[in-house]
């Protein structure tokens, strides 16, 4: 499969546009200089040959150089998918956590204000497209230091300019990173949400969430240890299967806001018809949905004593 | 504590600490550092090598490898490194001098010679080196000069260029010696001849400079440090700036540009670049067959009214600006003449123009709703395929503005957006097209090698324009070494042929911008490569 998907990918990127377009139309730069970078660089061979040099560069030399320029892919790569786990991890807990936390209180008071609301603010959330908030929030933010010369949150980048080290680092990424998790959480927390609260409500009024109120347990106990534990299960699913998703919003929220991620890098190397790194890009996020797939997978014989695997 | 005042307080502390990190953090950025805005960060810090030679990487180049002289905002050639302008000692075989000042050296102590320029030069002729052009040092015989400040550069055959090449900044010969140049500079540069020094590169967020404190040829920065920033989305910058997260940039001409010069704290400069966008003309085989004549040619300039889209693409952040009227010189400098002047604006003419050569079907007059199409004796109907690069609005809104003009003289346009590397790596050289647009870049010495463009068989001719007489003079150009008598002959020749022969339709020099705020002085536009970092040491805050 990832063979497949890796040959498609690479072809696509091959066709849609020559790399050295730019070169074409600089002056001073004749079409004989043009045509032995072709030469060297492979790009007047088939799509089938080219793909070969891709996956021998990929196999022995850890996926090679870009394709104009001496540079190493991965350590490029390395830093990028750092900066990015940075961002998805802390949106994908927080977003289970409020999903989760809003989803069970929704459900324990069904048709409440807080339930009309929390229902309310998960639509609006699930439709609102993730570039737009991020634009209106940098907008917001920016008037606000117009207006009154605080930066409270940033609107780009990773870091300060003398971000320091050590927790002043630490402290001054946090700082940055606020909007863009803000806006990567929203759209995965009311999923959650939506998802919480319907699995709860199912949970609550079967027969052995009834049989354990029946047995004279804490209310407490029936809804943590009872219910919530086995309303979890669907969560487990959908947060395994929303890392694609939210890797997916990483290439718009660090695109947006200009952050140093896996998104980012695979937009540029889009743009410059670079093949070598969006390859290497791939190849690297087909990897992390499949480890998030196999830990949820584990998760789920956490949660279901009856999920076990020979 | 309870659960829900647990989580109040901790919210407050959030906020509070928020803003307080935030006016900090934008202190500590205050003292003595600009932050330089940019669109695009360098691939690596190599200059003119395949996959680099982009302006990012000239922007942080320029004041590290000083050169003899630098370009000033005019354009022109001024002395920085060089005590004063290189001569031209014979013209055959050419051969010039030039004289690094005495107080020209490397920031490690070693003082700036003519091994510098003589390893330089080795340098971008050596095969292995995979530069991005060899141009002019592939023509030098020899540099002599030994360790000494003077350096005299002998040509195989006469370069019009000249004085650009010998003014390059040089690389530091005890530095490359005996290196494998692909792999230098690729993430840093050790020593510096200019007011600036390599500091630190963090990938993907900026790179520093500082204050090189071993500068003596010229004014030292007042500054200590200058951030380049790396924002690459077009809004995202924008923000930033209004958010304070940075000092200057150089924005493409942007409809955001608009609010930063309603904005009283920051002060927008511009001024007309080099770089200019145009239409070419398919006269080859694979183009429409009624292009090869000269009067549907004419026809579709006059039927344009240039200064119009000018003007409604640039009436908010560049009110006034005109049309080019001239492919060999911008508006700017000297040396321009409005040789395209002579085919204005004018529906009437047109019609008259094609009813003359026997053309049937279209308006009588011009109309805004006219729907009839003109057809032309043995070239047919004059419906055109109109190439230019997709995603991009203001080329998207000139093809509609000359597309209705054109219509309501009966001449049809119909679009073909590409993407760019579409559109420069396939369509443009395949020639199978009837008009494309797109932007030459330019510089002050496009005009010595203007024959690429359009002389018979230039590199980059790719309309199949071919006038002998005038790629006659082209070629003169490329030879003729006195600045004055080129610019004479080049305007003489546009004039006289390419102004009749229409291949390619001047719309507008693009203009170029750099916005600051108000605190900080000494940041004014530059359209050469040198950007607006060109005075650094005039700059403070």
């Amino acid at each position: 499969m990832l063979v497949a998907a890796s040959f498609f990918v690479f072809t696509f990127v091959t066709v849609s546009g020559d790399p050295l377009a730019a070169l074409t139309i600089t002056p001073n730069v004749s079409p004989e200089t043009v045509n032995r970078i072709r030469e060297e660089k492979h790009l007047d061979e088939p799509v089938f040959i080219r793909y070969g040099y891709w996956v021998k560069d990929a196999l022995t030399n850890q996926f090679g150089t870009k394709l104009l320029s001496n540079e190493p892919i991965l350590p490029d790569l390395w830093r990028v998918m750092k900066n990015t786990l940075q961002l998805v991890i802390a949106a994908e807990i927080i977003a289970l956590l409020l999903g989760v936390a809003i989803g069970v209180y929704s459900a324990l008071r069904q048709y409440s204000p807080f339930d009309h609301a929390a229902t309310s603010f998960s639509f609006l959330g699930l439709a609102m497209p993730l570039f737009w908030i991020a634009l209106m929030l940098q907008v917001v933010f920016a008037n606000v230091y117009q207006k009154t010369g605080h930066s409270i949150f940033p609107t780009a980048s990773l870091n300060s300019v003398d971000p320091g080290e050590g927790l002043s680092f630490w402290i001054d990424r946090v700082h940055h990173l606020v909007l863009p998790i803000f806006v990567l959480m929203i759209v995965n927390m009311a999923g959650y949400s939506r998802y919480m609260r319907a699995s709860m409500l199912e949970v609550v009024n079967s027969d052995y969430v009834r049989t354990a109120r029946a047995k004279g347990l804490p209310e407490r106990v029936v809804t943590m240890r009872h219910a919530f534990r086995n309303a979890l299960i669907p969560i487990v699913t959908l947060s395994a299967l929303s890392w694609g998703a939210l890797l997916g919003g990483a290439v718009v929220t660090e695109t947006v806001f200009s952050l140093d991620g896996m998104g980012l890098y695979f937009v540029n190397a889009l743009l410059t018809n670079d093949p070598y790194p969006v390859m290497a890009w791939l190849m690297i996020t087909a990897t992390m949905i499949i480890v998030f797939n196999l830990i949820a997978d584990i998760l789920y014989g956490v949660l279901d004593p009856r999920v076990r695997y020979d | 504590m309870r659960k829900s005042s647990f989580l109040l307080l901790l919210g407050a502390i959030m906020i509070v600490a928020s803003l307080a990190v935030g006016p900090a953090a934008a202190k500590s950025e205050q003292a003595g550092t600009v932050v330089f805005i940019h669109d695009q960060e360098p691939p690596n810090l190599q200059g003119p090598w395949v996959g680099n030679n982009l302006y990012a990487t000239s922007l942080v180049l320029n004041n590290i490898f000083y050169g003899c002289q630098i370009r000033n905002s005019a354009g022109d050639l001024v002395p920085r490194l060089c005590a004063g302008k290189p001569k031209l000692l014979k013209k055959n075989p050419l051969t010039v001098r030039f004289t690094y000042k005495k107080t020209a050296k490397w920031s490690d102590g070693k003082p700036v010679t003519a091994a510098d320029f003589k390893a330089t030069w080795q340098v971008f002729i050596n095969p292995k080196n995979n530069v991005i052009s060899r141009t002019g040092f592939e023509d030098i015989r020899s540099v002599g000069g030994g360790r000494g400040k003077t350096v005299t550069v002998v040509f195989k055959k006469l370069y019009a260029d000249w004085e650009s090449l010998v003014s390059g900044g040089p690389y530091p010969a005890h530095i490359i010696a005996g290196k494998d140049m692909n792999q230098m500079f690729l993430n840093s540069i050790p020593v510096s001849s200019g007011p600036w020094l390599f500091d630190s590169w963090q990938k993907g967020v900026q790179l520093n400079v500082r204050r090189n404190p071993n500068f003596q040829a010229g004014p030292k920065m007042k500054l200590q440090r200058l951030t380049f920033r790396y924002i690459l989305d077009t809004n995202a910058r924008f923000q930033a700036l209004r958010a304070g997260q940075g000092d200057v940039m150089e924005p493409q001409p942007q409809l955001q540009i608009a609010d930063f010069l309603k904005d009283r704290s920051f002060r927008v400069s511009r001024k007309i670049g080099f770089a200019w966008e145009h239409i070419d003309i398919q006269v080859g085989e694979k183009g429409h067959a009624a292009l090869k004549q000269r009067y549907v040619r004419t026809a579709l300039i006059r039927g344009m009214n240039r200064n119009q889209v000018a003007g409604a693409l640039y009436a908010q952040i560049a009110p006034g600006l005109k049309t080019v009227q001239s492919h060999m010189f911008k508006p700017f400098q000297t040396q321009y003449r409005q040789n395209w002047a002579k085919q204005s604006f004018s529906q009437a003419a047109v019609i008259r123009l094609l009813r003359a050569n026997g053309c049937t079907g279209g308006p009588a007059r011009a109309a805004a709703n006219n729907n009839d199409i003109y057809t032309c004796p043995r070239v047919g109907k004059l419906s055109f395929r109109f190439h230019t690069t997709s995603g991009n609005q203001l080329r998207a809104l000139t093809f509609e503005i000359i597309q209705r003009q054109l219509k309501s003289v009966g001449i049809e346009l119909t679009p073909r957006f590409q993407t760019g590397g579409t559109l420069f790596g396939t369509t443009l050289p395949s020639r199978d097209w009837d008009l494309l647009m797109f932007t030459w870049v330019g510089s002050p010495s496009t005009p010595i090698t203007i024959k690429d463009l359009y002389a018979c068989g230039g590199d980059q001719n790719y309309m199949g324009y071919c006038n002998r007489a005038f790629s006659r003079i082209l070629n003169k150009v490329s030879t003729t070494l006195d600045a004055s008598q080129r610019a004479k002959l080049l305007n003489a020749a546009e004039a006289r042929f390419m102004v009749n022969d229409v291949p390619s339709i001047p719309m507008y020099a693009r203009p170029v911008f750099v916005i600051s705020k108000r605190g900080l002085r000494g940041p004014v536009v530059n359209p050469t490569t040198e950007g607006s970092p060109w005075n650094i040491s005039a700059w403070s805050k």
